[in-house]
């Protein structure tokens, strides 16, 4: 019966309000994921899209292991970024949050400064810093040292440094909440129950942080896996990783459908890997997930 | 060129800026709807209608350079005529959008000519007869004077060639000889390990190692022979530094000595640098190998459109690119220097231009390489590019 | 009895500000003693210095006949309950109360025992155990944090105004609860407080501090009916304060005169005299509630004429306020039943009893 359906489904006033969310998430978000979707039954032909509706591009995926491996390869990179990112910035956001109280500001101003450089110019930067007559080589000269960090660029490390150095900022920032919006008096009480520095750091503050940490963490990660500038320029591309593959593929190999179906992939995958690791550090648990 | 907000990035971004629209002269409704079009991969048919002009105006589709104010504003001063630009990015990318419905606001295409050549085929091109161009090509290198094979369609005409250049290794003559490049070999020696740039600009890098492998890549390939692609590009990427889209880190890489040997680009990678003075960086061609000449001949060509509403102010924009004054300013751009199709061109060089150009080598160059078309098995050859890349790390 | 706690000269500076001005303070074993003041007097800059979160810049904190110069807070014999209770949010009600134990690398069987015990002595749930502080009310999570202060049997428990964000209902029982647990366990408690009203009611021995010095220690009597000053009078409730000029100071008493009062012979017995008082300046003390209104004919040790300018009913107790021919302003509290009803602009006649007053130098 017509009078049964709830209410609120046919009043046209929340019809009308809802309308612009649901167009936008619509139009923005699940209208493109789906064109995606489709377009991977597509094939390209001498550069041509042709409308098959095959699974020829699904086929290659799995039957080809270097889609998997430079996946692996991102997904690793990634989770290094991560873990680096964190091992920095966790005593930086927490001498900001608690040492470094009457700097704070100036501090923050810095980073921010470092973080809204174009990020072009940054990787770049260590590009020429690194490079064979760059900075870095003609200090280590001076040193008396060999100047063989020339050996540095172009390999997986300076990659891996160009990422921690574009998305440090991220974990510093969102650490540096976490920890500054930790009770001072949780870590006395810590103190005070009989637990030194580092178990109360232990017990108190890390576990304190865990929505921080995890928050950073997934900006961090799924940034990482979008990473392209640093594994071309800084890394000689000559290990790419997966924004790289789907850009060659989109780009050189004008293969939209095979680009389409690498970018699912890697939407998949990243979303699988935040999901586990969200059940592994069991944030819900704690009750800690804001 | 003036100075704009992203004229310090290297000239891949700004390129891909151009490419995106960002400039300021790209912010226009034509262009955004042309954009969506391409990107949607749809033809948007009835959305994006030419709006109404007053004056004349037309969009011409090209490679960055030929929009050089130097040599546009005295045509569209003496015609009255507005031009939009839509720069390509990369060719395959530039015909598909083409395809997808771009060409209904285009009128001129300057492209890589197996690119203008497809337009035949697709039926987008307008067809030239060679007698109204009979006073371009009169200067013409004789090379390029119709029939021009790799230009013709069904024995129909479909663009003008304009700029050429050839791929081969691009060498510091300070630390290599040319003499030591007389083939690819280098390249495989495991003594310069770490010492090769590639370019990793799509089949530029893949061709010359095919045809080093003793394969035509021109020809239809059977799985032995791509079989014997990989084993080339393997090895390849043993020895690679690193792989490059930009140009100015091959460059500066070839400057100051990290790297032997930049392959997969020619001319239009060494012409700059030579143009600032660094006479040390020069593109050769190698010998031919065992009968298969190892040289690749690029060649970018224009053609009018066939849904061109102006094609008479099209006709004369065409020829107004490969006069002898614009093509003058097209061989000595700022981000690289080509040699052009008119032979005319050459009275205005200078000894120094003449040098930058390698002009003296050029025949040479074409002597030894093949004509650059469109490789029949590239999706093949660039997926294998592709997993070898990937095994490599 | 032996000192459990054994301050002396302490002081502490924070940049250019003397929070501790030199502090000396003993206390014994299973006292409960609480430090009173405004804020910024440094009661809780000292209970810092005995928990061991700071370190004094001079002097000495003795616990249980121990120095504890330079013993971190984690190895005294002291448990705080703060102020905003510091539970850990991530951790369970059974593992907050468990973890200074845990710390102690006590067996889990123990663990669960003692917490079991600390439950019940806080009269908490067990179900409470396996939820959150957040899941928990105000007056419970109060609960749990004792708990965790006591788990470990410290020889001093430090109190930093736990009660302080309590609603006065809940502060009500759960002073009653404090007082309880200071009974049943024997813990010396040190309590520190902003309420003079609670400090009365829980402690043995009031400090009342200020500027970073220590005012009075007294009984709650001594502090409410022998303060050492007009600050500590004034501090709890309404006190009248009347100027009075000592003009002889002798073994047995004072002699003096004021404008206010009418005092047949003008003398105060010494024992209602504090110490420091000279000749000159002095202020004489009259609790409202200890001030009466002298029916026609009736007289007292002291007379004070006034008139009534405002009054309060406050159940019980009616509050009058009055005026003194000189312009003091006076307080009277009777109870409400009193024969005596008086309304606004009545003359009335104040009286009050010797015994009933305390004299001390005024202050500048």
């Amino acid at each position: 019966m017509a009078e049964e359906v709830p209410r609120r489904w046919r009043d046209p006033e929340l019809l009308v309000k809802a309308l612009p969310t649901v167009i936008l998430q619509t139009t923005c978000f699940l209208a493109p994921l789906v064109m995606t979707f489709l377009l991977t039954f597509q094939r390209s032909r001498n550069f041509q899209l042709q409308w098959t509706w095959d699974l020829w591009t699904w086929t290659d995926i799995f039957s080809k292991p270097h889609y998997w491996t430079i996946l692996l390869h991102t997904v690793f990179m990634a989770v290094a970024c991560v873990a680096i990112c964190l091992v920095i910035a966790f005593p930086v956001a927490y001498g900001l949050a608690t040492r470094f109280k009457a700097w704070e500001n100036e501090i923050k101003v810095l980073i921010t400064f470092a973080f809204i450089t174009d990020a072009t110019l940054k990787i770049y930067g260590w590009a020429l810093f690194l490079d064979k007559n760059g900075m870095a080589n003609y200090l280590l000269g001076s040193l008396g040292l060999s100047p063989e960090i020339v050996a540095f660029l172009f390999t997986d490390w300076a990659t891996l440094l160009g990422m921690v150095y574009s998305l440090l900022a991220f974990a510093i920032f969102t650490l540096y909440l976490s920890i500054s919006n930790i009770d001072r008096s949780l870590i006395l009480a810590a103190y005070d129950a009989g637990a030194g520095k580092l178990r109360a750091h232990w017990e108190v503050t890390l576990p304190l942080c865990k929505p921080g940490i995890w928050a950073g963490s997934v900006l961090i990660f799924l940034l990482s896996v979008g990473a392209f500038l640093e594994p071309k320029v800084l890394g000689g591309g000559k290990s790419p990783m997966s924004a790289e593959l789907i850009r060659q593929t989109f780009e050189t190999r004008v293969n939209w459908p095979l680009g389409a179906a690498l970018t699912l992939m890697l939407m998949v995958v990243s979303v699988f890997i935040v999901l586990l690791f969200s059940r592994l550090i069991g944030l819900k648990r704690a009750g800690l997930a804001s | 060129m003036t100075k704009s907000w992203y004229s310090d990035l290297p000239q891949y971004y700004q390129r891909q800026i151009k490419a995106a629209g960002l400039d300021e002269a790209g912010l226009t409704r034509r262009r955004l709807l042309k954009g969506m079009a391409a990107t949607a991969g749809v033809a948007m048919a009835g959305l994006s209608s030419r709006p109404s002009r007053a004056a004349a105006q037309m969009t011409y589709m090209c490679w960055e350079g030929y929009n050089d104010p130097r040599i546009m504003d005295p045509f569209k001063k003496a015609n009255d005529v507005d031009i939009a630009f839509d720069l390509i990015v990369d060719s395959p990318g530039g015909f598909a959008k083409l395809q997808a419905g771009a060409s209904r606001e285009v009128d001129l295409v300057s492209s890589d000519m197996p690119w203008i050549t497809r337009l035949g085929p697709a039926g987008l091109a307008h067809e030239l007869n060679p007698s109204e161009y009979e006073d371009v090509y009169a200067t013409f290198y004789d090379q390029f004077k119709p029939p021009f094979e790799p230009l013709l369609h069904e024995g129909k005409t479909i663009g003008v060639a304009t700029r050429w250049g050839w791929v081969g290794p691009c060498i510091n003559t300070d630390i290599t000889k040319p003499e030591v490049w007389k083939t690819y070999d280098p390249v495989f020696d495991d003594a310069n390990k770490g010492k090769i740039c590639v370019m990793d600009w799509g089949d530029w890098p893949i061709l010359p190692m095919a045809l080093h492998a003793g394969i035509d890549p021109y020809q239809e390939l059977d799985q032995n022979a791509l079989e014997e692609v990989r084993k080339v590009l393997r090895a390849m990427f043993k020895n690679t530094r690193m792989l490059v889209a930009d140009l100015t880190q091959a460059q500066k890489g070839l400057l100051d000595g990290s790297l032997l040997g930049c392959i997969g680009a020619g001319s239009y990678l060494t012409s700059a640098v030579r143009k600032q003075g660094h006479k040390n960086i020069i593109a050769v061609v190698p010998e031919p190998k065992n009968g298969l000449k190892q040289g690749i001949i690029w060649v970018e060509a224009t053609a009018i459109l066939k849904d061109t509403d102006q094609p008479e102010l099209a006709q004369k924009l065409l020829k107004h690119v490969v006069s002898k004054e614009s093509g003058h300013i097209l061989s000595l751009l700022d981000s690289t220097c080509n040699v052009v199709t008119n032979k005319a061109v050459e009275e205005l060089y200078t000894p120094e231009e003449r040098d930058i150009l390698q002009v003296d080598y050029m025949w040479k160059a074409w002597d030894n390489s093949q004509m650059h078309r469109i490789a029949p098995n590239i999706d093949e050859m660039l997926a294998i590019w592709q997993e070898e890349l990937a095994a490599a790390q | 009895m032996t000192a459990i706690l054994d301050i002396s000269d302490v002081r502490k500076t924070y940049g250019s500000y003397a929070a501790l001005k030199g502090v000396s303070l003993s206390v014994n074993q299973g006292e409960f003693i609480a430090l009173v003041g405004p804020s910024g007097c440094g009661k809780t800059t000292l209970l810092k210095q005995i928990a061991g979160f700071e370190d004094p810049d001079s002097g000495h904190i003795a616990i249980a006949g121990a120095d504890m110069a330079g013993v971190p807070a984690a190895k005294r014999p002291t448990s705080m309950v703060f102020q905003k209770l510091a539970l850990f949010p991530h951790m369970t009600i059974a593992e907050n109360i468990g973890f200074p134990l845990k710390l102690r690398q006590k067996s889990p069987t123990e663990i669960k025992k003692r917490v079991g015990e600390m439950i019940e002595l806080m009269q908490l749930k067990t179900e409470y155990l396996t939820r959150y502080p957040r899941q928990l009310s105000g007056g419970e999570q109060q609960r749990v944090a004792l708990a965790r202060s006591m788990v470990s049997e410290p020889k001093l428990l430090l109190l930093d105004e736990p009660l302080s964000a309590l609603d006065v209902k809940l502060k009500k029982v759960l002073q009653a609860e404090l007082k309880r647990l200071h009974r049943s366990v024997g813990v010396t408690f040190v309590h520190v407080t902003h309420d003079l009203e609670e400090a009365m009611m829980l402690a043995d021995r009031i400090c009342v501090m200020r500027d970073g010095a220590i005012l009075q220690l007294g009984t709650p009597g001594d502090i409410y009916y022998r303060p050492a000053g007009s600050f500590v009078a004034g501090f709890i409730g309404e006190t009248n304060l009347v100027p009075i000029t000592v003009t002889k100071r002798g073994e047995v008493g004072i002699d003096y005169r004021s404008a206010d009062v009418s005092d047949a012979d003008g003398r105060i017995a010494a024992r209602l005299v504090a110490g420091n008082v000279g000749e000159g300046a002095a202020q004489l003390m009259l609790r409202p509630e200890l001030l009466r209104v002298l029916p026609p004919g009736e007289t007292a040790d002291g007379v004070i004429e006034a008139e009534v300018v405002e009054m309060f009913g406050k159940g019980g107790t009616v509050q009058y306020r009055a005026r003194s021919a000189s312009g003091l302003a006076l307080v009277v509290e009777i109870p409400g039943t009193s024969s005596l009803p008086m309304r606004i602009g009545d003359k009335v006649r104040l009286g009050f009893a010797k015994k009933d007053i305390y004299v001390f130098r005024a202050e500048a």
